[in-house]
């Protein structure tokens, strides 16, 4: 866990996230995850819209590993893959808070468009 | 290393140093998973990670800039930069004003004093001068020959304004004050308990 820093900010400040680095805290948010398998989650889970490049995807997580929102885990083969190591990464107790505020956010948008009609409510 | 990968190596050269060497290896790694997928070959493969090197990489190289020139501030680099430039400026601009002084009023019947006072005017700034330079050059070496330029200076331009008062206020001003600032910079402690000389 080499590269891990801290952070003081509340995760209101944070917000609002981009869409990608919300695609990435999703991915991460039922455990860790190496680079590959975050980019195929999230590339399932649009259905192939949002397919993130090595750039974008390493650009994101440098910047969520400073703001100690994601940390490293331990670099491991994932047989599923091949048998290269892979470095593993996690979101914090924080980054969960983060993940957690802009889910309530979006929710919160989601239902203002209810409530003006623009879309329909789903059926629980 | 396959070919597409020594390309997608080259292009990486994109982003700063530091982060290559950080995510360089899992890039690559990245870069080989999605080649070996279905359906991301050719020339939509290509434009793909050429759009994703084009977004993420001026990001980054801006994000390694702040970070490069914070750490300059920290460490007073960017600013003994600016005061190193201001010493030239100051050093040169009074130079010139000794000398349009000098061959404004001529040397025929001036006295002994004032003389003295023209050359010592000229001499002081361009140790100035040269000391601006020298900070620009070797910043951690010429601290020391910085300080004593702007005392020189200072004492000089201090003593021509109190004996031999043949500047204008601005010059005086200028040939006063920002010894005082220079020097007072110079012995600052910055945030890390060094003296300038050590950290800058």
């Amino acid at each position: 866990m080499g590269r891990r820093e801290r952070t003081d900010r509340t995760p209101d400040a944070h917000l609002p996230l981009p869409p990608a680095t919300f695609q990435i805290l999703l991915s991460l948010a039922d455990g860790e995850r190496h680079g590959y398998a975050i980019m195929r989650e999230v590339a399932d889970r649009t259905n192939g819209e949002m397919r993130l490049g090595p750039g974008t995807l390493y650009g994101t997580l440098k910047r969520l590993l400073e703001a100690g929102i994601v940390e490293e885990g331990r670099e491991r083969v994932d047989p599923d893959v091949g048998d290269e190591r892979r470095r593993y990464y996690r979101l914090t107790k924080f980054g969960l808070s983060v993940a957690r505020a802009e889910a309530r956010r979006l929710a919160g948008m989601v239902r203002a468009a209810q409530q003006k009609r623009l879309i329909r409510a789903e059926p629980a | 290393m396959s070919a597409p990968e020594r390309v997608y190596a080259l292009l990486l050269r994109a982003y700063p140093s530091e982060f290559r060497e950080a995510y360089g290896r899992e890039m690559l790694q990245l870069f080989r998973d999605q080649r070996r997928e279905v359906g991301v070959r050719g020339m939509r493969f290509w434009s793909a990670i050429l759009w994703d090197v084009a977004r993420s990489a001026p990001a980054l190289q801006l994000d390694s800039f702040r970070g490069q020139w914070g750490v300059d501030i920290q460490t007073g680099g960017a600013m003994m930069k600016v005061m190193a430039v201001l010493a030239v400026v100051v050093g040169a601009l009074e130079i010139l004003n000794t000398l349009v002084e000098t061959f404004a009023g001529g040397l025929a019947g001036r006295s002994g004093g004032s003389l003295l006072a023209l050359a010592l005017a000229v001499l002081a700034p361009a140790l100035l001068l040269l000391s601006g330079v020298a900070l620009l050059v070797r910043p951690r070496r010429t601290a020391t020959l910085a300080r004593g330029a702007a005392l020189i200076c200072l004492v000089v331009f201090a003593a021509i304004a109190t004996l031999q008062p043949i500047f204008s206020v601005a010059s005086t001003v200028l040939g006063i004050g920002f010894p005082i600032v220079l020097l007072l910079f110079l012995f600052r402690k910055p945030r890390g308990g060094q003296s300038t000389s050590t950290a800058a």
